[in-house]
């Protein structure tokens, strides 16, 4: 009781310090949170901007699909799924594809490719694929043997936009599948090693090809947020009656992309480590001046029976007040930027536009984590930082500190 | 052994302290032996280096003894641990220092009550003891200042009102009219001599002023580490 009295006061008896000691742990708290939704809100952007607008955020496969992708592995009542999918909350759109592979010939030039047939109307709706066409345009409405490709593979083929286009395949019934189509646009996904091979097909005429009627392979979700997708996902797969469907999340079925995007991410702690660095340096610096500084105080309270413990007390809980102020100050300032800069963004030093989407600003987020972390962290290094002079106050030899020499 | 002393406050036995300046040994004190009753109000003079801070200081169980063995109110300090000598502290002595007597963040009244609060004496218990300490040493009114807004003299007599307010069987001070003019300094041993008749409390002080030394019943005299004379006046 007494000891915090003490606590309480001592901190205000040097008040440039005690400022200084605030502005530093202030600085830490709201740095802190600040690089935590900065770094959370850029990640977040790419990952949604990925997957929203190209995978989708949720898939859903039969069994074994994904790892060994084979034609005969189908979605069958594909409507069916799709309609109780999207009924399901939190569902933004969902889109079909069918997947198969072909030799495609423009003139005397041929090509290996993806054969990748969608419902143009659901796609456009889902991920944008009209705008990411780069020359020529989208499917038409009633399209009928018309063809989109890849920048890539038009390369390779010297395809242009009007070109006739031949494509081989096997049908699922062991025909040979062939056919004719018109290459109406080209198509830039932002992906390069998908445009390469990419051939898209309206989804009526994919499965009239490889004699696949009324079925597909895969079911694309876009979610509302891409935060809650793992457990929408496993909300999903509860909701399907087919026991041979799964529904994965992006992290699941797109794992080389979580992985590089986890991997680049923990670049961002290095900032962190530096930031505890300089706000441990600081308040050390101020908790160890004091410390000498009031020698003759901790000597005056040890000689009249004060505890060691006590002392020791005395200084971590000076800190600790000090310590409150700053960060509940540090996380008003580090949530107003973050949420300030998620509504405004941050400008770009240069636009770019990836897979039909232009990127001009950078979005902070506010999260838990932005707040957790730099609360937890900056809390714990004053504290750990202040031991060391504490024990050396509980530590004042009486005699000593007394002595007027 | 202490059983055949049963009014002694303190006594020494063969008290030796040795320091080491710089690898140097220095005998600060050379084998004490002394006894202090109950009531008695007794001055420690010497020259300059005599020993009296260091004897002081092992007779509060501030520091510890090299040889010979302290008893306080029949307790060996020898004997105790640290954490026992620092309750043995709060409970048995009570301090006055030259100067940094009082912690500068506590008021008057804090100050005070600082070792009844270690010793979790009651609120009223505290407020009442305060209060009469106040009275005595002529500090009504003084109660809600800080330490920075008193005079030198005023600091020393709220240090002795800290000193005496836990009831201690010994109270020490270390010089503690150093930092005062003569007028003040008479003023202040003149109220612990009052305190010392009227309460019974037991006082040890050094001094290096003549004028003080006058004040005290019992005059011992150190000279490099020994007790050079020792005499009971009035
Ligand atoms: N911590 C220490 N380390 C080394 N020597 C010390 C230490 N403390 C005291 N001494 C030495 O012990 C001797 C006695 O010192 P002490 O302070 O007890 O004398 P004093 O009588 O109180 O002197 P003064 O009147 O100046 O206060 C001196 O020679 C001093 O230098
Ligand atoms: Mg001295």
């Amino acid at each position: 009781m007494i000891t915090l009295k003490i606590a309480f006061r001592n901190i205000f008896r040097q008040k440039r310090r005690t400022f200084l000691t605030i502005l530093t742990m202030f600085g830490g708290v709201t740095l802190c949170s600040f690089s935590i939704g900065w770094m959370d809100g850029s990640y977040n952007y790419i990952i949604d901007m990925f997957t929203r607008y190209q995978l989708g955020h949720i898939q859903i496969h039969r069994q074994g699909y994904i790892d060994r992708p084979s034609l005969y592995d189908t979605i069958d009542d594909y409507s069916v799924v799709a309609s109780s999918i999207e009924s399901a909350p939190g569902v933004t759109r969902t889109s079909p594809r069918l997947y198969a592979a072909g030799l495609v010939s423009v003139g005397d030039k041929s090509a290996v490719s993806r054969l990748i047939g969608i419902d143009s109307q659901l796609e456009n709706a889902a991920t944008l694929f009209d705008r990411k066409i780069t020359s020529g345009r989208p499917f038409s409405r009633d399209a009928s043997r018309e063809a989109v490709i890849g920048v890539g593979l038009a390369k390779r083929l010297a395809a242009v936009v009007g070109d006739t286009i031949v494509v081989v395949s096997q049908g699922a019934d062991g025909s040979i599948a062939n056919d004719a189509y018109t290459v109406v646009g080209l198509i830039s996904t932002g992906d390069p090693a998908s445009d390469q091979m990419a051939l898209y097909l309206e989804l009526a005429d994919a499965q009239e090809l490889l004699v696949l009627d009324g079925r597909i392979h895969e079911i694309a979700v876009v979610a509302d947020d891409l935060h809650g997708v793992r457990r929408l996902a496993s909300l999903l797969q509860e909701g399907l009656a087919d026991p041979g469907l799964v529904v994965e999340p992006w992290q699941v079925f797109a794992r080389a992309f979580y992985d590089a995007m986890m991997a680049d991410k923990a670049g961002g702690w290095v900032m962190l480590m530096v930031i505890v660095f300089v706000v441990a340096i600081g308040v050390l610096n101020t908790v160890l001046m004091s410390v000498l500084e009031r020698t003759r105080e901790y000597g005056l309270l040890r000689a009249v029976g004060t505890r060691p413990r006590q002392i020791f007390w005395l200084v971590i809980i000076e800190v600790c007040i000090m310590a409150a102020v700053s960060v509940a100050l540090g996380c008003l300032a580090g949530w107003g930027l973050n949420y300030w800069l998620s509504i405004k963004g941050i400008p770009m030093p240069f636009e770019f536009s990836y897979g039909g989407m232009e990127f001009t600003h950078a979005f902070t987020e506010v999260n838990t984590r932005s707040f957790v972390i730099p609360i937890v962290v900056v809390i714990l290094s004053a504290v750990v930082v202040s031991a060391l002079p504490a024990l050396r106050a509980a530590r004042t030899a009486p005699a000593e500190a007394m002595r007027t020499r | 052994m202490s059983a055949n002393h049963s009014d002694a406050v303190v006594v020494t036995k063969g008290v030796t302290k040795e320091y080491s300046d710089h690898g140097i040994p220095v005998l600060a004190v050379r084998g004490i032996d002394l006894e202090i009753k109950t009531g008695e109000f007794t001055a420690i003079v010497g020259p300059s280096g005599s020993g009296k801070t260091t004897f002081l200081n092992l007779i509060s169980g501030l520091d510890r003894v090299t040889e010979g063995k302290i008893w306080l109110n029949g307790k060996p300090l020898s004997e105790m641990s640290g954490r026992e000598l620092s309750d043995f502290r709060r409970d048995n002595i009570g301090f006055i220092f030259q100067a940094y007597n009082l912690i500068p963040v506590l008021t008057v009244t804090e100050n005070v009550e600082y070792i009844m609060l270690l010793q979790g004496l009651s609120a009223e218990e505290r407020h009442r003891r305060v209060q009469t300490m106040l009275g005595e040493l002529g500090l009504d009114g003084f109660e809600k200042r800080f330490p920075p807004q008193l005079s030198g003299g005023q600091q020393q007599r709220v240090a002795v009102a800290r000193a005496i307010v836990a009831q201690p069987a010994l109270v020490l001070a270390d010089e503690p009219t150093a930092n005062l003019d003569s007028q003040t300094a008479i003023e202040l041993i003149d109220r612990m001599r009052y305190l010392n008749e009227t309460h019974g409390v037991t006082f040890i002080f050094s001094t290096h002023d003549t004028k003080i030394m006058e004040r005290a019943k019992r005059l011992i005299v150190l000279k490099d580490g020994r007790i050079d004379s020792d005499e009971v006046r009035e």
